[in-house]
This record gives C-alpha cells, structure tokens and sequence, in this order.
C-alpha cells in the first residue's frame, strides 16, 4: 500500500485561508519549514513503529473539504460534563479555539494568547510546524503564585459529516519558587475521523515544582500527536502522571532539558490499548548537568489487536555527572494478538552516573486467576482485578489529588470495556 | 452431598487418579492421607475445577449436580470451598476487596443484594479476631509477604466468610507451629454443623488431634486404599504408610 504524503497545496490554501493576523508571518515561517522537510515516516527512527498515515489522510481530506473549523455550540454539554468532573480552574480549547469563559480570573495566574505578542516561536519539528502552519492562536499561561485550584485545560473536540484537523499549542511558565497544579486533559466525540496535533512547552524555573497530569480520553480511532517539551532550571521539580485510555493512533513524545543542576524529574504513564489502538510513548531525558536525577516507569495493558511503543531515551551527556536515571516499562498483554514494543535507550558520556532499566513483559498469572475464580469470582471479574491491581500504582502516582478519583475511574471504565471486548 | 464414582484424571502425561471413589455426606468431616504425589492436591483441586487436571473418567456429583460440567466459579457459588496449600500472593488487590467481591458473588448467585458494608466490616473483624489476626490484615495485598502461617489463617477467614457447604483443605496444617495450628483448628471447628461437610486433606496425623474426622482414608497412587474411624489415622502414625500399601497390594 503507498503511503499518502500531505498535501502541501491543500496545506497552503489551509493557511493562507485563515484571517491574516499577527500570526500570519509565523504561520508562513512554517509552512515554509514544512514545505522544505515534510513530516517524519518510518524510514526515521524515532518513528519507526508508528505511521502517521492516518493523520496525513485526515488532513488531505480536511483541506479538500475547505479546512474548515466546526462549530463548538453542540460541544456545551461536553465541556460542562468534562470541567465538573474534576475541581479545578478550567480553560477550554474546543474545536481549536481558545475558550476562557469557564475559567475564573485567579491571582498569581497569567493568561494570554499568542496573538498578544508574536514572538516567532521556536520551530525546530515538523509537527511543531505544521501546529504552528494552522494554529488560531495559542495559549499562554504564567503562574508565579500557588492557586488553590489546579490549573486544568481541557481539550475537546468535535466531528460531524467530515474528517477535521485541529491545532493546540501552549506554553506554560512557573515562576521561581512557585508549587504549580495543571491539569491537561484531552477528549473528542463524533462520528467522522480527527486528528489532533499538539505542542506545550512548560518551563519549570529555579526552585519552581510542577505537579502535572494528563489524560487522554479521546473517542477510539481518533489521532492525536502530542509533544510536550520541558525545561527544568536549577532546583526545580516535576511530578507527572499521564493516562492514555482512548483514541486509536496515539504518539506521545516526552521531551525533558535538565541543564541545571538540582532538578528533579519523575515522571509516570499508562496506556490502555484495545482493538485497533496504537499508542506510542516516546520520551527523551538530556542530563546535560549534574547532579541532577530522572525518573520513569511506565505501564501498559494491551487486549485484542493493539499495539503499543515505549521508547525511553536517556542522555548523560559528556560532564554531566552525578546524574541519575531510571528507567521502567512494564506491560501486561491479555490477547495473543497485542503487540508492545519496548525499548530503553541508555547513553551515557559521563563518568560518575547512576543508570537503570528495565522492561518486563507478561501475561496475567494463572494461579492467581484461578485462586480467585475459586472464590466464586467469574474470569471477567478476575481479570478486571488483576489488571486493576496492575494499573493502580501507577493511579497512585497522580501527583493532583483532586485528580485522583476521577482517574481511577475512568482507569476502571475503561478496563472493564477493554476486558468485555476481550471475552466476547 | 459429594459423590466421586471411580474418577481418573491426568495432568499433562501423568495419570494421578486412577479411579477413586468417595462419599460424603452432610455434617461429617472426613480426613484424606497419604504419602507424597498419592493424589491428595490433585483431588482436592479437581472437585474445585483447576483447568489443568483432565478428567479422562468417572463421575462428581455435588447436591445432585454434575460438578465437572461447572466452571470453577460456580462450584465456588454453590458451596465449594478449596483452603489453598500454598496460597496465591496478589499485590495491589487488597484482603478486604476480595473478601467482599467473593461474599457477594455469592449472594448475587442466590438471588440476594450486595453485602452492606458496614456489616461486612463488623463481621470480617469477628472472625478476625477469633483467629487472632490483626485487623490491619484486611488492608494488605492478598496474602502480600504474610508468613506461612498467616497465609493459612486467612484462608480460614475467607472460609469462615464464605460459610461453604463444603470446605476442603489442602495441606491446612503444615507450616504451623502447634499455636497457630491449634487456632486454625478452632476456626474448622467453628464451622462443623449438620449441613456442611469438611474434608481435611493432610500428610501428618497432628491436625486430627484437634479436628476429630468421622472417617479416614488413605490415598495411595491414585486410589484410596483403605478407610476406616480416627483410628486409622493413629495407626497410620505409629506403622507408616508402607504398611498401608503392603495391605493394598497384599
């Protein structure tokens, strides 16, 4: 089968038939980029594992239809359901449209727009330049003082009679000293396919922590890219968990800058996978100075045909020691027909380092299965506990608390589908 | 109740029943013994369904039901206990969740509402504590780092809980020292009465001291030998087994 390639001439009427603004020269920068590499495909390595044709094919048939954005008036009732079911201050960007209307001014809270003031941006990846090509506008957000509410954005959207495409960037800066709540949440509905691209940068300054969570719920079959680029400064400290339980090609990238001594960097994922979903993880930690230590485990649950990736990639680079990483991907695959493919990529230039890996990749144990079908648990039952127990370390990991139940939840929504669809 | 009419079974390759035959009726309690690799788990976890063992004759039947036509589950929900030789550690599911996830698989089979949680907690601590176990047990992983001995109680916990009608236990005595052993005994005891029947499967006489079986049989290569009165199991003691299989094949 040929792999469709995106459509440059559909792109450029995409762009140019958006209102000239104070983005328009950013928007052009990059369709220029875009035009001069194209996206990745699997000839690349960090994209070996995940095609991103399906994407490509969304947005050719977007830009046919006119790329046009849909209306958000049939979203409310979403939006509504989705910001109560978590206490937080909630920004929404729905169909690519910044909405600040549920959110209540806060102090010590910053919000703007990219538009405000146009700083071209650094576009250094493809996908990062085909968000910036289509981007209405991005969202900007400065907190320098603790908020009694996490910060949640919510990320919703829609399809009806047509494929459509939508663009989300944000950039998220914590002054120094300041303990930070956000909340990324990501969600779709309709019918019709959709492909979603996203960039957040999240500068965490000297001394500053970021609690951070992200959850991914789209509709199964909808495709999200993602990226979240994060520098970390002196001191400073990151707790995050993410949860992908929906959608169907998934690409997270994980990007982490630890160029100052003192940071410290834990973060956490799971990743739920069903018939036809792809979820990818990829992350890249840059120990460029010591000390200064990361830390990750994800973990996977794959039933019918799905397929995961984790790739983590460390770099200790030449004098940074007295770094220490840690690495763990664990998976549990219920079907024969799941696929993970894992993959941990030390390198290491200094000397005085503290490295670890590790991948495990298993079934669920049949004694305990059959001690608690003894019990007079059915098989679905059993299962559903097995891998609950499997999924709640990670759940316990949510560094929000106002977080947590709405997480185990969904965690436990979700599994319970992903194992009926197993039994039936 | 149970009724096991020339039952053979195999395990991969290995026939391990080689037509047994038993019955026991409701309100006894009846001591199975035997040298190693005679049969005894293998028995104990076919009546409870374990997919390994296939079952190549004979007949089960429980309360007039073919019990190998029903999943292990079933068999649970209607009646059958198996107090696990080695219990199954599961981390991350605590003791409470399992107890109350079990109690009320039973009581959805029998057509009753979910356990209220109140009284599910008031009665999990009785038992509790007529087991001497802290009530902390409750909120630990499944049988997560207990000691053998711990993990034996609270396989008599679940029991007490689940109140079978029929109750086997596998090997239930060893690893206990004789205080341990002498609460695990209560905990059986606790739970004799005219409609349940217990059926103790043990290597080593010294349960028997503190559960009085009504009848002892004596396994050996897939077949029971010999049954008798408590006894047997005396004399079992004092001459060994050889002196069993000498009358066997005598």
């Amino acid at each position: 089968m040929k792999r469709p390639s995106l459509s440059m001439a559909g792109l450029r009427d995409a762009v140019r038939s958006m209102p000239d603004d104070s983005l328009t020269a950013i928007r052009e920068a990059a369709l220029a980029n875009l035009d001069e590499h194209g996206l990745p495909t699997v000839r690349d390595e960090d994209w070996k594992y995940t095609d991103l044709s399906p994407a490509i094919d969304i947005s050719n048939r977007w830009f046919a239809a006119g790329a046009t954005s849909t209306s958000t008036d049939s979203l409310a009732a979403s939006i509504e359901a989705l910001t109560s079911s978590i206490d937080a201050n909630w920004l929404v960007i729905a169909n690519g449209i910044i909405d600040t209307s549920h959110y209540e001014e806060t102090a010590g809270v910053d919000i703007g727009r990219f538009s405000d003031n146009a700083a071209p941006f650094v576009l250094d990846r493809p996908l990062a330049d085909l968000n910036a090509a289509l981007l209405h506008d991005g969202l900007r957000i400065r907190i320098h003082a603790a908020t009694d509410k996490p910060i949640g954005i919510l990320v919703v959207d829609e399809t009806c009679e047509a494929a459509v495409v939508t663009q989300v960037s944000i950039e998220i800066e914590i002054a120094p000293g300041c303990d930070a709540q956000i909340i990324e949440y990501h969600s779709s509905t309709g019918n019709n396919d959709h492909y979603s691209n996203s960039v957040v940068a999240l500068q965490i300054s000297k001394a500053a922590t970021a609690n951070y969570v992200r959850i991914q719920n789209r509709r199964i079959g909808h495709v999200q890219t993602g990226r979240i680029s994060i520098t970390m400064d002196t001191d400073s400290k990151l707790a995050m968990a993410s949860f992908d339980l929906g959608g169907g090609l998934i690409r997270n990238d994980v990007d982490i800058d630890l160029s100052h001594p003192g940071a410290d960097a834990n973060f956490n994922g799971l990743y739920l996978a069903g018939d036809g979903q792809h979820i990818d993880n990829h992350t890249r930690v840059d120990h460029r100075v010591g000390p200064a230590t990361s830390s990750q485990e994800y973990r996977g649950i794959l039933n019918g045909r799905s397929r995961c990736v984790w790739n983590g990639k460390a770099i200790v680079h030449a004098g940074a020691d007295g770094s220490d990483a840690k690495q763990a991907n664990h998976n549990l695959l219920l079907s024969d027909k799941a696929e993970i493919d894992a993959k941990p990529e030390l390198e290491i230039y200094a000397d005085e380092v503290k490295c670890s890996h590790g991948t495990t990749i298993g079934q669920l144990d049949d004694a305990a299965l059959f001690y608690l079908r003894s019990r007079g648990l059915d098989r679905q039952q059993a299962t559903h506990i097995l891998t609950r127990a499997f999924a709640a370390d990670l759940v316990s990991r949510t560094p929000i608390p106002q977080a947590l139940e709405t997480i185990t939840a969904l965690v436990d929504a979700r599994l319970a589908e992903l194992i009926q669809d197993g039994m039936s | 109740m149970l009724e096991i009419n020339n039952l053979k079974c195999r395990i991969g390759d290995t026939e391990i029943l080689r037509g047994l035959s038993l019955t026991v009726n409701a309100g006894e309690v009846h001591a199975i013994m035997g040298p190693n690799g005679s049969g005894k788990s293998t028995l104990a976890l076919v009546i409870a369904g374990h997919e390994d063992y296939v079952v190549t004759g004979g007949d089960v039947t429980y309360n007039g039901k073919n019990l190998l036509d029903l999943d292990p589950e079933e068999r649970a929900r209607e009646g059958i206990f198996l107090g696990f030789q080695y219990p199954v550690e599961i981390p991350g599911v605590s003791n409470a969740s399992l107890l109350k996830a079990a109690v009320n698989a039973k009581r959805k089979h029998q057509g009753l509402g979910e356990v209220d949680a109140f009284e599910f907690l008031k009665l999990a601590r009785e038992k509790m504590a007529a087991l001497n176990m802290d009530p902390k047990f409750l909120n630990r992983g499944v049988n997560e780092g207990f000691s053998g001995g711990e993990k034996k109680r609270n396989e008599i916990l679940q029991m007490a809980m689940l109140e079978p009608s029929l109750a086997i236990l596998d090997e239930t005595d060893s690893g206990l020292d004789i205080d341990a052993l002498k609460v695990v005994a209560k905990g059986i005891n606790a739970l004799r009465a005219p409609d349940r029947a217990i059926v103790l499967v043990t290597h080593y006489q010294r349960l028997l001291d503190y559960v009085e079986p009504d009848f002892v049989h004596v396994l050996s290569e897939g077949r029971i030998v010999r049954s008798g009165d408590k006894t047997l199991a005396l004399e079992l003691e004092d001459k060994g087994y050889d002196w069993v299989r000498e009358a066997a094949s005598a």
